[in-house]
């Protein structure tokens, strides 16, 4: 009985796990599906074909780059308002802070579907042609508030000692910024940014209203829907994952790294108890 | 430099500039846009005149109440089972899960990174009437009387949670991993029993993730549609299915708007009662 | 230090990166590029859309034959689009851009006459005329796709395929299932069964069914029909509507019949060779796709395109494949002859007996405002 008692919770991590990567494990596996027909959903047989000819299916590479781009600007710039505000919000009172810190909180409480319909209505009346810009300007949007709150985190627990004490040694603000604030906030924004881009690269619903001709990876995989989601579909999330998890397991060991080179820094420094003392001399 | 160190003042509103003005354009400004087009009455054909047809929000309500109701129903049962289920694992990872914690993080975090659409759409082939899961489930006459499991609430619920479960787990982590362990210590040894410990130490500290967790797991859920389109049926269609279709298919512009609208304000006046409840600061950080 | 160093740069990158990108966007946000607008000289790509499954299709080299001729004859590239789904949801995204005058980046999109869009497009014009001196193989036009009533004159459209509605089944789950009747009330069919989400579609077929004329729809014809419908959806017999997407769920067994197009069907034999199609006893309905030239797309690399395919042996090679109707004459000379199977199959060549049950929808129903508002709540939405 104590055996299950103290089995029973890691036994039912298990069992969760199962079921949160099982459809996971299913679309990475049919992808090395050789379907004879035009369906992918039984098992036929393995082959590598599908991962060798990733650019069958027509519009499958153009939607992929064009979400490669697209995830790539709109992170880069998001990142940079984003922290712009953070830093803004956390380091300064001004007047308007609260309402400020509302409207960087309400995009993130808000629909997607009404983000995106918003838009849509936006561009309408003010005739402005949906494409790539659109989506554009709706990723960064919405991908804006996230870096807020994630640099935010980091912004408070800053020690601004170290600043303090550049400032003390004449560095004057910018230098100070450039050479304590952002390195020390450097894996921040790395996280924001990460964090964005995983958001633009798998939005569907706002860039669905907001696209006009332009396809994205998403919106391809929606259109597929319709008819046959070819094994490439599976190829490409597929790959997507393995690299975002790679990136993840990567900032993890780098950060054990960093931890363990801390931890031994003390040994390369002699205290001061290990001088020879002048009595025993 | 010079500039900024006279007016030193200016900083933050600098700071603050680009970001605020995106926002204001993009994020405010279509909300009015969006208020603008609900008041407006006409149809694709005919164009569109502003004549503050509050009648589209009241046509909105009547015609479609069916489908708010479904949407928060839904959003909410998928908000609570995505609770139960996390918790249990995500309190694992917390206190027992030792060095290993950051790595089975990730495999939570990990189905985010498969596109929504494929993660889906992989519901569609693990859950096929001829597939082996529902083959199983009839075997032991689990189903109802559809004898199936796609195309009906129950696919479309498990969906949903399943798809924003992550969001459920990472802020409960969060605050499960920072609640200290000495504080249970001390609770045992006040000759407090593991339940009690948990029930009067951990819960109580845990509530600020499970106030995340559940806004943000509750909020997107309301407004998803994709679940219901895909696994789903007419029947199971919830208000973001009709706003999509009214601006997409239908192209009934004011009443897509007011519909949007009234599912934004009854969240913000939810997220306000929640706030009432709970404190702003906690919210907004 | 190396590391530090590393990820100053990379913000400092960052940051410039966005500033140089800015002009870009700026100038990408502006309005679209490429291809030729308009009358003038035969651009160097044909951007097209369509519907998906609807070309030839080599599974071995994964590319499309006729098209790779196509360039190989005129030195014009292709730019292919299966990125049509649904006539409603297409004409959704492209009436932003074409309201306002602005190019699609298509030169040619397929859209079908069983529904408004395509006359919606014509009556707003927002299509090009055809440059019927590009297109000398206009007169292999089949008559009966002469003269249709959105564009009696062919300014603007050209056939690509037709294809009729009926009803699939599975045999393995079914047996024949020769009426909307038995579609609708077989209790061993409940919730196995889709209907077509195309106004003109699954109403038409309801019409015949209920004796009605779908060609000249009257509110009673139109109202028995959608009750009818209502019905059966209520009751839980049909599982959803659908546009293509019941080809997925019919071959894997989650359906057992739906109201199907015709050449769906022969190309999905190869998934599931237990499926079947027929005409309801009562009739069904024709349509035909057809492709037009949206504003701003180039009328010359379009016209060169059509007259290409109105070739027979270019037009039995894409008929092969997609096994639907071909609207060009001398097709089915070639095709009994390489590819009999394809020559003979009703389907594909329907006889004047199955041309007769079959009758095209009624353009002005597809039109009436309070028609398409009913059938939208029928939809669910």
């Amino acid at each position: 009985m104590r055996w299950v008692r103290r089995h029973l919770l890691p036994a039912y991590a298990f069992l969760a796990f199962c079921y949160l990567l099982l459809p996971i494990g299913v679309v990475i596996l049919f992808s090395f599906n050789a379907p004879s027909g035009r369906f992918n959903y039984v098992w036929e047989g393995f082959t590598f074909d599908n991962w060798i000819h990733w650019d069958a299916p027509s519009g499958i590479q153009s939607a992929v780059i064009k979400s490669l781009e697209i995830g790539v600007i709109s992170t880069i710039a998001a990142t940079a308002l984003g922290t712009l505000l953070a830093l803004a919000i956390v380091r300064h009172r001004f007047r308007g802070r609260g309402a400020t810190n509302m409207l960087i909180f309400l995009p993130m409480s808000t629909p997607e579907i009404v983000l995106g319909a918003s838009l849509l209505t936006l561009f309408l009346n003010r005739q402005i042609v949906t494409g790539f810009g659109t989506i554009f300007i709706a990723h960064v949007m919405f991908i804006v508030s996230y870096v807020v709150v994630t640099v935010k985190a980091r912004l408070i627990d800053f020690d601004r000692h170290l600043e303090e004490a550049a400032m003390d040694l004449g560095a004057n603000e910018w230098v100070t910024f450039r050479k304590v604030t952002l390195p020390l906030l450097a894996p921040a924004i790395l996280s924001a940014a990460l964090l964005g881009f995983a958001l633009s690269i798998d939005d569907f619903v706002i860039t669905y209203f907001v696209s006009g001709p332009t396809q994205t990876f998403p919106l391809f995989v929606w259109g597929a829907a319709r008819v046959a989601v070819p094994p490439q579909v599976n190829v490409v999330a597929s790959a997507i994952f393995m690299v975002a998890v790679l990136v993840m397991v990567g900032n993890v060991l780098w950060g054990l790294r960093a931890r363990r080179a801390r931890e031994s820094m003390p040994a390369a420094v002699p205290l001061p108890e290990a001088l020879p003392r002048p009595e025993a001399a | 430099m010079t500039f900024l160190h006279r007016h030193k003042g200016l900083t933050p509103y600098l700071l603050l500039l680009p970001g605020i003005v995106w926002l204001t354009l993009f994020f405010v400004a279509p909300l009015g846009f969006l208020g603008y087009q609900s008041l407006q009455t006409g149809t694709f054909d005919t164009g569109y005149t502003f004549d503050w047809a509050f009648s589209n929000y009241w046509n909105a309500i009547s015609d479609y109440h069916e489908q708010f109701v479904r949407s928060f129903v839904y959003a909410g049962i998928a908000t609570i089972v995505a609770l139960l289920v996390s918790y249990p694992l995500v309190y694992w990872i917390a206190f027992r899960a030792g060095r290993w914690k950051n790595v089975f993080l990730i495999l939570i975090v990990a189905p985010l990174f498969v596109t929504y659409l494929v993660r889906t759409l992989a519901w569609l082939n693990i859950l096929a009437d001829q597939g082996p899961v529902v083959g199983f489930l009839r075997d032991i006459h689990v189903l109802g009387p559809d004898g199936r499991l796609l195309a009906t609430s129950v696919a479309v619920v498990a969906g949903i949670t399943y798809n924003f479960l992550p969001f459920m787990a990472l802020p409960l982590y969060v605050s499960l991993e920072q609640i200290d362990g000495r504080l249970l210590e001390a609770a045992e040894d006040l000759y407090a029993s593991k339940r009690q410990a948990f029930l009067r130490v951990t819960l109580p500290l845990s509530a600020p993730g499970i106030v995340a967790g559940t806004l943000l797991t509750f909020i997107p859920a309301a407004g998803d549609f994709i679940n219901a389109q895909l696994l789903g049926t007419p029947r199971q269609y919830m208000v973001g299915n009709v706003i999509q279709s009214k601006f997409l298919d239908v192209l009934d512009y004011p009443a897509a708007a007011a519909l949007s609208f009234i599912l934004m304000a009854l969240i913000l006046a939810g997220l306000l009662g929640y706030a009432r409840v709970v404190g702003t600061e906690r919210l907004t950080g | 230090m190396t590391m530090r160093i590393t990820r100053r740069e990379l913000v400092q990158r960052g940051a410039a990166g966005v500033i140089l990108s800015l002009p870009g966007l700026l100038a990408a946000c502006g309005g679209s590029s490429g291809g030729g607008g308009g009358s003038g000289e035969v651009a160097d790509v044909l951007r097209f859309s369509n519907w998906p499954l609807y070309i030839d299709f080599d599974e071995k080299t994964k590319k499309h034959p006729t098209l790779d001729q196509f360039t190989a004859k005129t030195g014009i590239k292709v730019d292919y689009f299966e990125d049509i789904n649904s006539n409603a949801e297409y004409f959704g995204k492209i009436q932003r851009p074409l309201s306002q005058g602005q190019s699609i980046d298509r030169d040619i999109i397929v859209l079908t006459d069983n529904e408004r869009f395509l006359g919606l497009m014509i009556d707003k014009g927002w299509v090009e005329e055809l440059d019927k001196d590009l297109i000398p193989n206009f007169s292999n036009l089949i008559e009966a796709q002469a003269s249709p009533p959105f564009d009696p004159d062919r300014k603007y459209s050209l056939p690509w395929q037709s294809g009729m509605t009926g009803i699939a089944w599975n045999e393995k789950e079914t047996g024949p299932i020769t009426s909307i009747t038995q579609l609708f009330e077989d209790p061993k069919l409940k919730g196995r069964v889709t209907a077509l989400n195309g106004m003109g579609d699954t109403p038409g077929l309801v019409m015949l069914d209920n004796g009605d004329d779908p060609s000249n729809v009257t509110d009673a014809a139109w109202n028995a029909a959608v009750d009818r419908i209502q019905k059966a959806v209520d009751s839980g017999q049909i599982r959803r509507f659908t546009g293509n997407d019941y080809a997925q769920p019919l071959s894997q067994g989650d359906l057992a019949a739906a109201i199907a197009w015709s050449g769906d069907i022969y190309q999905l034999l190869s998934s599931n060779p237990n499926l079947k199609w027929a005409l309801p006893t009562k009739g069904g309905i024709i349509w035909t796709d057809n492709m037009i030239i949206p504003t701003g797309g180039s009328v010359p690399t379009a016209s060169t395109y059509m007259n290409f395919v109105y070739d027979p042996k270019i037009a039995a090679q894409i008929t092969a494949y997609v096994a639907y109707v071909p609207p060009v004459k001398g097709t089915k000379e070639i095709l009994v002859k390489s590819d009999p199977k394809i020559g003979s199959s009703p389907l594909v060549f329907p006889s004047d007996e199955v041309l007769a049950s079959t009758h095209q929808y009624d353009s002005a129903a597809l039109n009436n405002q309070t028609y398409i508002e009913q059938w939208q709540k029928v939809l669910g939405a």
